[in-house]
């Protein structure tokens, strides 16, 4: 046996667990989402057809998606200078930086979820501080609105905007923004037409991890949105544990993952687009 | 177009990088119209130089003038210097095109006219027809090429060159030497180049500035450069050259270890203690009657034209001496004994030790 036919062995693990942790669970989801009744007898794409046909179904899958992309471009307006202001800092501070962008990664998700209920709700850091200088005489509710789970998601998925816009920053020759001031060139041109469009790989990149991120925290969605906002992963966990409709449950999951996948496919060509026109 | 060359004045330039001197009190004048390289071994300051004088580092001293005017406090573009970097620098993501117009299109000139000096400049480096490419579809050559278009098109009164040739391969290297010694000529225009390749450096430039450690060493034309050397580092740094330590009898002989050399004159020092440094053409082989220096050939590499001698002095001290391959001239062997002297009227480079 030569070694190179022995070598492909080495993915035999990855690839065994993914095919029964991953593969296997998302066939099975598929094969559920097609049954027509609660029972699982009758096969048949009634679930596709009951979701895709209902308002009230669309709206939320609707607003999931549209959650999602506030929350991106949340994390993009606060990732984007974060990024930027770390490749321009001096070493130390850089440390310094790097440990606060990579902290929050290393707290789990339910961690910082549970900080942002303490920070928004009614005897919360906010309300607190606004009652406390006479700008509020009653408690603001923060909690369990969509803004504050778009606020919220904006800030848990944000190393995830942040590391790759470091990435691409950094790959980028320090000559190029010298040659365009060079030839006349304020720092804002500079920016716009020459930093910008060639960190648009990290960007792109970071958007759809913060937005597949996004729209499939149930954690965040659930505690900060506290039930008053129905969402996609809401909508499923409800289904399935409480109305116990496994197959309708499946169908959501399904055109979830079709709609989030879509979008992941759109944005990964526009990204090669920018990746060969950056790097050739 | 026509830029008339401008004089460019660097007055006791100094810079340090935290405790790091790295230019050190450099003084040059710059002819309008000139070509000066500055030319030197890496971590020299050459670089650091050219990035004062274009306006992309502040200098910690000293004061440049371009066009008799001192442009210490504007920023590059306001002081007309244009820079080339050693890696082109062209902006990926762009056309040739829109390389070429970037600078125009900062300094909100019409669209009109920037098309129009777009398409002058690409003709002008013989890039015409290339305008929608993007700077990967190209070599390396036309990468220079249009990096020299993007730099000339905002009409810069100084061109400042870093490293210009150093990405090419030998070939095009001297394609592009000629290519930009023309483009100079041509528009009369004041250049810097910086450069650590000693050929380049004495081939294009009118005047060369060798530098040391922060410090420019001689600021000649290539022949003086060359041929008299004015310290040490320059007479090893450029060119070929053999030393040999002694001390000067009455001024005009060296006696060393191997014996008495005669030089000719010698200006310089009155100090006993000396290091005369020789390039190979010009010591010769003289017949052992004539006064020189007893030697062996060690090896001998004909070199189309020439005859390269390695040779040994009783000493243990090496000399290269070169002579020419005339017909019907036998070459010496290695083991020859031979005695070595100076060709009549050769400068005689000798250094206080």
């Amino acid at each position: 046996m030569t070694p190179g036919a022995r070598e492909w062995q080495l993915v035999l693990p990855l690839a065994l667990f993914f095919a029964v942790f991953v593969f296997a669970p998302l066939a099975l989801l598929g094969v559920v989402s097609f049954y027509d009744d609660a029972a699982i007898t009758t096969p048949g794409v009634a679930q596709y057809v009951k979701f895709l046909t209902d308002r009230f179904n669309m709206a939320v899958l609707g607003q999931t998606l549209w959650l999602g992309l506030l929350a991106t471009a949340g994390a993009l307006v606060i990732g984007y200078p974060l990024a930027y202001i770390y490749m321009v800092a001096p070493v130390g501070v850089q440390r310094v930086l790097m440990l606060v962008i990579v902290l929050p990664l290393l707290t789990s998700a339910v961690v910082r979820t549970f900080a942002w209920v303490v920070i928004l709700g009614r005897q919360g850091i906010v309300n607190s501080v606004l009652a406390a200088i006479g700008l509020i005489d009653a408690p603001v509710r923060l909690l369990y609105t969509p803004s504050a789970v778009v606020v919220a998601l904006a800030q848990i998925q944000l190393p995830l905007m942040v590391l790759p816009v470091i990435t691409a920053l950094g790959n980028i020759d320090p000559n190029l923004r010298h040659a365009s001031h060079a030839l006349g060139a304020g720092r804002w041109r500079t920016f716009i037409e020459v930093t910008l469009p060639l960190s648009a790989p990290g960007l792109l990149a970071g958007c759809l991890l913060v937005y597949a991120g996004s729209v499939s925290a149930f954690v965040t969605q659930t505690l900060v949105g506290g039930g008053q906002l129905m969402l996609m992963p809401q909508y499923m966990y409800q289904q399935a544990i409480q109305a116990n409709n496994y197959p309708f449950a499946a169908a959501v999951a399904m055109i979830l993952l079709a709609a989030v996948l879509a979008i992941v496919i759109v944005v990964n060509i526009v990204s090669r687009r920018a990746e060969t026109l950056v790097h050739g | 177009m026509t830029t008339r060359g401008v004089a460019l004045a660097l007055d006791g330039i100094t810079h340090r990088f935290g405790h790091t001197v790295a230019v050190d009190g450099v003084s040059l004048r710059v002819e309008p119209g000139e070509i000066v390289a500055l030319l030197g071994p890496s971590g020299c300051g050459k670089t650091t130089l050219l990035r004062i004088v274009a306006g992309l580092l502040r200098q910690s001293g000293g004061h440049v003038a371009v066009g008799g005017g001192i442009v210490d406090a504007l920023p590059p573009n306001e002081r007309g210097a244009g820079i080339v970097f050693q890696n082109y620098a062209l902006f990926p993501h762009m056309t040739v095109e829109a390389n070429v117009g970037y600078g125009l299109r900062a300094r909100g000139t019409p669209r009109k006219d920037i098309a129009e000096t777009v398409r002058r400049m690409l003709a002008l480096v013989r890039m015409d027809g290339f305008a929608r490419r993007l700077p990967r579809q190209l070599s390396g050559g036309q990468q220079q090429r249009v990096a020299l278009a993007r730099t000339l098109a905002v009409s810069p009164r100084v061109l400042l060159l870093d490293e210009p040739f150093g990405a090419l391969d030998k070939n095009l290297r001297l394609d592009m030497q000629i290519e930009v010694k023309r483009l100079q000529r041509e528009l009369d225009i004041t250049t810097i180049m910086v450069t650590h390749d000693q050929e380049e450096a004495l081939s294009l430039a009118d005047r060369v500035a060798v530098m040391s450690h922060g410090r420019v060493e001689q600021f000649a034309r290539p022949d003086e450069i060359y041929d008299r050397p004015a310290s040490l580092f320059v007479a090893t740094f450029v060119g070929t050259a053999s030393l040999l330590r002694g001390t000067l009898a009455e001024g005009v002989t060296l006696e060393c270890a191997a014996g008495r050399l005669p030089l000719g004159s010698v200006g310089a020092p009155s100090a006993r203690a000396v290091v005369l440094a020789v390039r190979p053409e010009h010591l010769r082989f003289v017949d052992p009657a004539s006064a020189g220096l007893d030697a062996k050939i060690e090896l001998v590499l004909p070199l189309g034209p020439l005859v390269v001698y390695d040779v040994v002095l009783s000493d243990g001290t090496t000399l290269k001496v070169t002579t020419s391959r005339g017909a019907g001239v036998t070459p010496h062997a290695p083991g020859d004994a031979v005695r070595v002297a100076l060709v009549p009227g050769a400068p005689a480079s000798v250094f206080a030790e």
